[in-house]
């Protein structure tokens, strides 16, 4: 404690120095903990939004490929099945290109008993079942497009369906699966396609999580070497598949988030080199008034040390700050709210972070002036 | 070396690589430095003036021969342990004062204490007495550039004397400063020397230190040629 007067004065030696360092070990640092975040919010979404009753069934040849409408009737005779609710993405756009929020088409009867967890608005459930054009629409959409409940809105058809549809807002979904979302009834869409009778996904809701595998071995048991065979999974492993494609992202992010650090630590060794190669004399001064070399080294080490925790605090303040006002102020993030926050793990892996930057940036300017031969140091070889 | 001997150089050599050549900054010298003298160190440029100090506070080694200081055989101590000795028997004054920028008055002369079990009271107590016999005390809080050359000597030689060093060493403590300066540095180290009874060693190019020391020691191409007075005793072997 008696050196830390020591460390913070040399720290304010060359303010400017100091506060540059500072800020770019911050950017650097918001940068690295906002990466590093991306797969634990990820998995957090994914636990928030994930229900222990919910069973999604589609193809077993992938997402591309529909399943007949009539497994609908057959899945719900499975034993322990509550609820079965046929879903199509629609994938239509409203207004401009990139106006663009999930919307898809499911079927009314069952949706309250299959998504109680969505929040919906008082008597929109009933208007969706009464009103065949009838959509319910997310707060975040809600808000991003100034929508009402009453107002009638169009969404183009675009990859996956080629015709429109007009729909009448009847009521809200507070705590749907994304932030920005659209449900709008399936039999209107099979009626403008002409009953085809295709169904992406079919979401079978148990009647206990005890029954969920139960249902999904007996359900693909059921379909199995058929033309479309189904494949069952619960609706975390489901999510998890969909979030897993972004897997090698969330590895790119992490490598991405690495190399800035390293880069910042680069600058940071350069800074410090500096510093010291311009204390050298009184280093040795130091030396020679009997301070030892470890000392020397510990007190340097410090100083960067400080320096790299203070843009850890910067940066983790920045980015918690951001966070904050960006989930208060943004109209899409709707549940995931409580997601958008800098995890303790990554909390932790950034201060560990700002540590080694503090110590790796300066060990090998530092080690070199605390073992330098004083006598040279002080140019006094008379 | 005896018990009143302060420092003792004992066939002491320091020779220097350069290129191919050796150099011999000092050349098998033979001598002592008795407890509470005030000595001053002369000769031309590269006589081996400075290296003589720099082997008695054990910044540099002999090549050969022993190097005692109160009693204790420097040259056999490994860094941290010089560190640790300088830190309790030597006081180091520069040429250029070499004091911490960014640190006050006070700030420089307790930095040897920080090295002490002292408590933060004890420190304090101990350091404005420093600044007090080489009279800053007013000046305690000032930087060394709101000082001036003689100020920043004085500052210097408070932080030598605050751990009550056995030996302060100082290096040409009057060359970078004024005539009056000069003058008040070394009325200041005799004043040490006579009410505090330490031993100083001082290089110096100074004439006028001829009058405040005790004895004079001359070198000469890395020989010692002989002391000036009867206090000291030694020369070349």
């Amino acid at each position: 404690m008696k050196f830390t007067a020591l460390v913070l004065k040399n720290l304010l030696r060359s303010k400017r120095r100091t506060i540059l360092t500072v800020l770019s070990i911050a950017v650097s640092l918001f940068i690295f903990s906002a990466l590093t975040s991306l797969p634990t919010v990820a998995n957090r979404v994914l636990a928030d939004t994930a229900s222990s009753v919910r069973i999604a069934c589609r193809t077993k040849m992938g997402q591309a490929y529909p399943l007949p409408e009539a497994y609908k009737a057959k899945i719900a005779e499975t034993p322990h099945v509550v609820a079965v609710t046929p879903d199509n993405f629609f994938g239509g756009i409203y207004h401009e290109v990139s106006d663009q929020f999930p919307n898809i088409a499911v079927d009314p009867e069952r949706i309250d008993v299959m998504w109680p967890d969505w929040g919906f608005s008082p008597g929109g459930i009933e208007q969706f079942k009464k009103l065949r054009t009838a959509c319910l629409v997310a707060d975040g959409t809600m808000k991003r497009f100034h929508l009402n409940v009453g107002q009638q809105i169009q969404l183009r058809g675009a990859t996956y369906y080629p015709v429109n549809v007009s729909l009448t807002i009847v009521g809200t979904i507070a705590k749907g699966p994304a932030p920005s979302f659209l449900v709008f009834r399936r039999d209107y869409l099979e009626e403008i396609e002409g009953r085809p009778g295709r169904v992406d996904n079919f979401w079978v809701r148990a009647d206990s999580s005890q029954a969920v595998p139960g249902i999904i071995q007996s359900v693909n048991a059921k379909f199995a070497n058929s033309s479309a065979e189904t494949q069952c999974d619960s609706e975390a492993v489901f999510i998890g598949g969909v979030i897993g494609r972004f897997r090698m992202f969330f590895t790119l992010a992490r490598i991405l988030g690495l190399i800035v650090v390293v880069t910042i630590g680069l600058v940071a060794a350069n800074a410090a080199a500096m510093s010291i190669r311009e204390r050298r004399n009184e280093i040795a001064v130091m030396r020679s008034i009997g301070f030892r070399s470890p000392l020397i080294l510990r007190l340097l080490i410090a100083e960067s040390v400080v320096t790299a925790l203070a843009g850890c605090m910067l940066g983790c303040g920045a980015a918690f700050a951001l966070l904050k006002i960006f989930s208060v102020t943004s109209d899409v993030l709707g549940p995931f709210v409580g997601a958008m926050q800098i995890p303790p793990p990554a909390l932790l892996e950034t201060f560990l972070a700002a540590i080694l930057i503090g110590v790796l940036s300066s060990y090998v300017p530092a080690r070199s002036a605390a073992r330098r031969n004083i006598v040279d140091t002080l140019r006094v070889v008379d | 070396m005896s018990k009143n001997d302060a420092v003792s150089l004992d066939h002491v050599t320091r020779a220097y690589q350069r290129d191919n050549f050796e150099v011999r900054a000092l050349d098998d010298v033979t001598l002592t430095i008795p407890e509470r003298g005030f000595i001053a160190i002369m000769g031309p440029s590269g006589s081996g003036k400075t290296t003589m100090l720099n082997l008695i506070t054990g910044i540099d080694h002999p090549t050969s021969g022993r190097v005692c200081v109160s009693n204790e055989e420097i040259n056999r101590m490994n860094e941290n342990e010089l560190a640790d000795w300088r830190a309790r028997h030597i006081g180091l004054v520069f040429q250029f004062y070499n004091l911490i920028p960014v640190l006050t008055a006070y700030e420089n002369v307790e930095l040897p204490l920080l090295l002490t079990d002292l408590p933060k009271n004890e420190r304090k107590r101990h350091v404005e007495a420093a600044l007090e016999a080489v009279g800053l005390a007013e000046r305690m809080n000032h930087y060394p550039r709101q000082l001036s050359g003689g100020q920043e000597q004085r500052v210097a030689i408070a932080r030598a004397v605050v751990t009550d060093p056995t030996i302060v060493v100082a290096d040409e403590p009057t060359g970078d400063l004024d005539a009056k300066s000069a003058e008040e540095i070394l009325t200041l180290l005799s004043h040490l020397n006579q009410q505090f009874k330490k031993t100083i060693v001082m290089v110096t190019h100074d004439s006028r230190a001829e009058r405040f020391v005790d004895a004079i020691f001359r070198l000469d191409k890395g020989v010692f040629v002989g002391a000036e007075n009867n206090l000291v005793g030694g020369g070349q072997q």
